[in-house]
């Protein structure tokens, strides 16, 4: 009992020491958003997230059902959006997040932003000559197609450029495949300016599967801890 | 050296052809032949062992890691490949292999007959906002070697497709620093950040500044409207090189060089 009064109470001491204090309804915010995270937002139907994301975020790479702990606030609710707009290649989570509000959008966000959880095991171990083709991609580029170095959009080591470019290092491999198709094949249509449309389509078959191997062959940033 | 009396060879055989066909062929540009592909530069994995081969290497990292390499000479964190595309490889990014074979040239910028030295340290002083790093010192050797490098194979004398920046023709409106905001808002500031501030990935710069206190200072090639068009013309946004209207190249590069940056440095 005691503890668990005093340690939230501690977090937030805690909190106002090395942060910028946050209003109180952030706070608030955060506990819905576990709240949607853990049960759903109690809409008839509504799905609970942590049924395929996990309640830390870590993703199922057995359903590729992506990992999400620790993408940005921003980019988490962009895709939410994105995907009830239908622009967003989301066939799975199309009926899961129809119904969420703009503040259930929020404080879901804030809370996956927030999370923090090791790598979910990979189903399969990596072929060591795609990983070497895939870093190889991701460090140097296609420029003969005009291809950059993957972590010149995604960040060192892919893991990635706030706000809005994603991190992809340490992503499940079957997610990574199956992004990478959905851009080349025009069924995702979220990415600005169709950046990602171009260059994935620009890569072959062979080449998409590599970089999705070595991204997934890598530890995802602030996998615990800040 | 053989190499070099051909291609010699080939240019005076142009400039023959050119004198039968009148003088008014005869043009500045014209004046070196422009050969029809694009010059491939041999691929990394052919960087000889040995000390020559480390030098080559060495002058690779201080291109794409400059603060690092050569920190004491940079006055801002942009490297040499924020311009010079693909590890300087890149066409019409003024890539580094149509750079050792155009060296000694004239410039007008100083009036004087520059050498490549010269122009590297043209590089580190307004684009680098940083000061002229010593001719013989290694980091300028092993630039020059790293160019030297990747021109193997290139003719000499010749100026080459994919060389130096794009020219832009004139644009049919003049350039406009209010209808260059637009398209900056529109198509580079997801990367280049909205107030031109570029944008970190764990303490590394992802996209650099385009203007402000760690941009390019007003000594810079950029820091002219028409050679930036081309620039960005040719690759920007990021893997989007081309697709842009000329027009809006012209505009947008306008915005860019109307706003603060570092002040051109006194002369030496
Ligand atoms: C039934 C399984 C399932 C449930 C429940 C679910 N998701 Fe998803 N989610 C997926 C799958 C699969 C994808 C990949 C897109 C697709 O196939 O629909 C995805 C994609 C995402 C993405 C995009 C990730 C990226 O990197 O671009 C976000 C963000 C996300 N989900 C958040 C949520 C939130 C928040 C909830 C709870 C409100 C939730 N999801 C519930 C399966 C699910
Ligand atoms: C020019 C910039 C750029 C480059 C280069 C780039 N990306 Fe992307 N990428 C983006 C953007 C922007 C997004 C987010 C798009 C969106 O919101 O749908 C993205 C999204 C992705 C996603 C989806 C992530 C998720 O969580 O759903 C994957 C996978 C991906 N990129 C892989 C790659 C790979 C592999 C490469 C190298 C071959 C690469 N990218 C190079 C800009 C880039
Ligand atoms: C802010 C952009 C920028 C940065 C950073 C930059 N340069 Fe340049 N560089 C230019 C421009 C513009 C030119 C002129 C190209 C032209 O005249 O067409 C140029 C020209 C050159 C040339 C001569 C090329 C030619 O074809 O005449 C060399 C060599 C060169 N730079 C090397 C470097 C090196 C080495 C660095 C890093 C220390 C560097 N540059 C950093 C913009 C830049
Ligand atoms: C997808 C991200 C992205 C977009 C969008 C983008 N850029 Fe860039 N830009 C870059 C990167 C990355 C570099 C550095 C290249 C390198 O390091 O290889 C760069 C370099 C530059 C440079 C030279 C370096 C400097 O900082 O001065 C200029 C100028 C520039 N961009 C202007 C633009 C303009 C203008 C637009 C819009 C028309 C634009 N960019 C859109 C990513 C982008």
């Amino acid at each position: 009992m005691r503890i668990a009064i005093v340690g939230p109470v501690l977090c937030s001491l805690l909190f106002s020491f090395v942060s910028i204090p946050l209003p109180a309804r952030a706070e608030s915010l955060m506990d819905w958003g576990k709240h949607i995270a853990e049960a759903g937002n109690g809409d008839p139907g509504n799905t609970a997230c942590m049924e395929c994301h996990r309640l830390k975020g870590g993703g199922m790479p057995s359903i590729g059902s992506p990992r999400i702990a620790g993408q940005t606030r921003q980019y988490i609710a962009r895709e939410i959006r994105e995907v009830q707009k239908g622009k967003r290649y989301g066939p799975v989570m199309a009926g899961v997040v129809e119904n969420l509000s703009e503040h259930d959008i929020d404080a879901v966000a804030l809370y996956y932003s927030r999370a923090r959880t090791p790598k979910a095991r990979e189903t399969e171990p990596p072929s060591s000559a795609r990983v070497a083709l895939g870093k190889k991609i991701a460090h140097r580029g296609i420029w003969k197609k005009n291809i950059p170095a993957c972590v010149q959009c995604h960040g060192v080591n892919g893991s990635g450029v706030p706000p809005l470019f994603p991190y992809i290092a340490g992503q499940n491999r079957t997610y990574l495949m199956r992004q990478l198709i959905a851009y080349a094949f025009l069924e995702r249509k979220d990415d600005p300016q169709g950046l990602m449309r171009g260059i994935a389509r620009r890569l072959s078959a062979g080449e998409r599967k590599a970089v999705a191997e070595y991204f997934s062959s890598l530890n995802p940033p602030q996998a615990n801890g800040r | 050296m053989r190499q070099k009396n051909e291609a010699a060879r080939r240019i005076f055989r142009i400039l023959l052809l050119l004198a039968a066909f009148g003088p008014a062929f005869i043009t500045a540009r014209a004046m070196a032949a422009e050969s029809n592909v694009l010059f491939s530069p041999p691929p990394e994995e052919s960087i000889p062992q040995g000390g020559f081969g480390d030098l080559i290497r060495h002058g690779e990292k201080i291109f794409t890691r400059t603060a690092k390499y050569a920190g004491r000479y940079t006055g801002n964190r942009l490297s040499c490949e924020s311009c010079h595309l693909d590890r300087g490889r890149k066409a019409y990014s003024a890539p580094l292999w149509g750079a050792y074979v155009l060296y000694p040239r004239y410039r007008k910028k100083n009036h004087k007959v520059n050498s490549l030295a010269e122009r590297i340290q043209g590089c580190f002083r307004f684009s680098m906002n940083g000061s002229a790093t010593p001719v013989d010192g290694r980091t300028i050797k092993s630039l020059i070697a790293y160019s030297f490098w990747m021109s193997r194979g290139a003719p000499v004398g010749v100026n080459l497709k994919g060389s130096r920046m794009v020219s832009l023709p004139k644009p049919e409106k003049a350039p406009d620093p209010l209808r260059g905001k637009k398209v900056y808002v529109a198509r580079c500031a997801l990367c280049h950040g909205l107030g031109g501030q570029g944008r970190v990935s764990r303490g590394e710069i992802a996209f650099p500044p385009v203007w402000g206190p760690g941009s390019y200072n007003k000594g810079a090639g950029f820091y002219k409207v028409a050679k930036l068009a081309g620039f960005i013309k040719m690759n920007m946004p990021l893997s989007k090189g081309t697709t842009l209207p000329d027009q809006m190249a012209w505009d947008v590069a306008a915005y860019i060089d109307s706003q603060p940056r570092p002040d051109k440095p006194a002369p030496k």
